[in-house]
């Protein structure tokens, strides 16, 4: 902003405030997340005296990774009006892939991370170009291509599959001036791609194409590439993911991704996305994933068994997604 | 609304429905020879013991297919299924283990998938959630509540009757088929000769027109919803007499087994198209591959993997074909 201004202080001060009540406007979502947020540590704080350890918060923020990761992948496909259903099985395969193909051996780690990395691109890829060339709804082609997937990692290991060595935790446990590596990192992460997907070309293309794609299209946007690579992205995130669990778990199990499926949407439309696409992003899901391990954290102090928080969360979604009032319907 | 507004149904008689079947379901004849390949290779598929195996597992999966394709044909999808099944075969556990409890086992189930059924439904229709997301936040919720209250035990208070119905055999004749055909005949008579039936096809076909000309749009997908919660309850009781122990898992993978029968019988992923033979069809079908998978000797995993690429495939073969006719 380098134009000149008749009285350039005064126009800054308007345009400021301008801005901050548009923010507002546009935001309504992550100041209710935040809200809750609030409410919920002060909740934590009265109901137990362990909770305001600063131990506990962090054990939040580090178990917080994982859903991060997949959430972030499913961010970028729901952005585009799209749904990935097969985060979970993706994660399933590649999770054991990577236990099970490094058995143990040291040298064979960087390798096998980058095939699992690349597989995860393909996969996600695959899924995308399914949608683009068969015109089906990407509900049904996720669903279809996350029961072959299940099944494949079944094929592959009906158990547990093969080991990793102790240097492989770092990813989980490593710990930078005192910081956890994987949770910082993935912090870091988050906060880069939600600038990219505001500030670049690309990122506004996604917003676009879930916008309206026929109008997308129709302004010259290449709308193919864009669906593609989110789906890709998708794919490489749940290969990510796959490599934390391992890291944490030590072990790659054939089911250990099946929860991540709808855990993966929760923190998306929290965040405020739309299933519809093209309004939301990527600050709302990591609040929706601190606001998720937050409250799990607090019904745990509450005493309140895992069966009653997988109500709870059950109850959120449906909450969350029936507040709004989309635009146009909701896809299938 | 007392006009008869004639709607054209793809079953006006059966001769025809069933030739048009096959027509439409290119799908359908590949999956035909492909069960020919494999009795080829292992004739034990069609040994009498095996088709009596088969028989027994059909009624089960029938009878979840029936409410699926209810709710497909509105344009829906429900994947709380399993977890309704689970949660009636728990219900019909909970009790002394006697022929008395099913006062209290049918009505708590049924209407334990009645109420599930109407959630979905007012989810959709009401606060325009996406069916999927809706149901499958219903399944996790029941989910939740049948751990709580199993605390993961599984129980084997089956009453004697539910065994019988659900793995005992009368003179060859799976004993579960009587309730199937009974609920098949209602479902066709509701699907292909009421004026209710001709709703729901219009509902699903054109919803926008069906609202014009008067219809209760909501009110007719939140009882397609409320149909499939009580026929999948229904085959979770009859379930429980089958595997005779139940766990918290009983109907595993039923949401996606229903809908790819649902699919292989030609029910359209878009809504307003298939029907009740269809639907029986592609039940058969499937318990036919899953079963073809264990005789010829390869991995049962494989099913998974089948059962994938057809929910892909036939939605792609759908797609192409309504792209030729346009």
């Amino acid at each position: 902003m380098t134009t000149s201004h008749p009285n350039p202080a005064a126009a800054d001060v308007r345009a400021a405030s301008k801005k901050t009540s548009a923010w507002f406007q546009g935001n309504e979502r992550l100041v209710v997340v935040v809200v809750l947020l609030l409410l919920l540590l002060a909740t934590g704080s009265f109901v137990s005296e362990r909770f305001r350890h600063l131990g506990n918060l962090q054990n939040v923020y580090e178990q917080s990774v994982g859903l991060a990761l997949v959430s972030a992948g499913q961010t970028m496909v729901v952005l585009t009006g799209g749904i990935d259903l097969s985060v979970g099985s993706m994660i399933s395969l590649m999770s054991v892939l990577t236990s099970g193909l490094i058995d143990g051996n040291p040298e064979r780690v960087v390798w096998v991370v980058a095939g699992v990395l690349a597989l995860g691109l393909l996969l996600g890829a695959m899924n995308g170009a399914l949608t683009l060339w068969l015109g089906i709804h990407p509900l049904i082609v996720t669903l279809g291509t996350g029961a072959a997937l299940q099944g494949l990692t079944l094929l592959y290991s009906s158990d547990s599959a093969g080991s990793v060595p102790p240097e492989f935790e770092y990813m989980a446990y490593g710990r930078i001036l005192g910081f956890p590596v994987g949770a910082t990192v993935t912090l870091l992460v988050f906060a880069g791609l939600a600038h990219l997907l505001h500030a670049t070309r690309q990122g506004r293309y996604v917003y676009a194409v879930g916008g309206d794609p026929h109008a997308a299209t129709l302004m010259g946007l290449p709308t193919r590439r864009v669906l593609v690579s989110v789906y890709a992205f998708s794919g490489l995130c749940a290969a990510i993911t796959a490599l934390y669990v391992v890291s944490r778990f030590g072990v790659g199990q054939p089911y250990t991704g099946a929860n991540y499926t709808l855990a993966s949407v929760t923190p998306v439309v929290i965040g405020g996305t739309m299933l519809s696409g093209g309004k939301g992003g990527l600050m709302g899901t990591l609040l929706g994933v601190y606001l998720m391990g937050l409250l799990n954290n607090v019904l745990n102090f509450m005493d309140i068994s895992s069966h009653f928080q997988l109500v709870i969360q059950g109850l959120i979604v449906v909450i969350a997604v029936s507040s709004f009032h989309g635009r146009k319907a909701q896809p299938v | 609304m007392h006009t008869t507004t004639r709607i054209p149904m793809a079953s006006k008689d059966t001769s025809a429905s069933v030739k048009n079947l096959l027509r439409e379901n290119t799908l359908l004849l590949a999956i035909v020879l492909l069960l020919a390949v494999a009795g080829s290779f292992a004739p034990a598929i069609f040994k009498p013991e095996n088709l009596a195996n088969m028989a027994l597992q059909f009624a089960p999966l029938g009878i979840v297919v029936l409410g699926q394709t209810l709710v497909i044909l509105v344009r829906g999808l429900d994947l709380s299924v399993s977890s309704v099944m689970a949660t009636s075969a728990v219900i019909a556990t909970s009790f002394s283990g006697h022929n008395a409890d099913l006062v209290w086992i049918l009505p708590l189930a049924l209407g334990t998938g009645a109420l599930v059924g109407v959630a979905n439904g007012l989810l959709v229709t009401k606060r325009n959630v996406s069916p999927f997301l809706a149901t499958l936040a219903t399944m996790i919720m029941l989910q939740g509540a049948r751990n709580a209250w199993t605390q993961g035990a599984p129980s084997g208070n089956v009453p004697p009757l539910l065994r019988d119905i659900g793995a005992g055999m009368t003179q060859g004749i799976p004993n579960n088929a009587f309730p199937l055909i009974g609920i098949a005949v209602l479902a066709y008579v509701l699907l292909h000769q009421s004026t209710f039936g001709r709703r729901m096809y219009l509902v699903g076909g054109s919803p926008n027109a069906a609202r014009l000309v008067g219809i209760a749009v909501d009110r007719v997908t939140i009882t397609a919803y409320v149909l499939s919660g009580v026929l999948a309850a229904i085959s979770g009781v009859i379930l429980s007499g089958y595997v005779s122990v139940v766990d918290n898992w009983v109907g595993k993978n039923f949401e996606l087994d229903s809908i790819v029968a649902a699919v292989m019988g030609g029910i359209a992923l878009s809504g307003g198209k298939g029907g009740v033979p269809g639907a029986l069809l592609g039940a058969a079908i499937l318990v036919l591959l899953s079963n073809a998978v264990v005789i010829v000797g390869l991995p049962i995993h494989i099913q998974l993997v089948m059962k994938g690429f057809i929910i892909v495939a036939a939605a792609a073969l759908y797609v192409a074909k309504s792209k030729v006719r346009s």
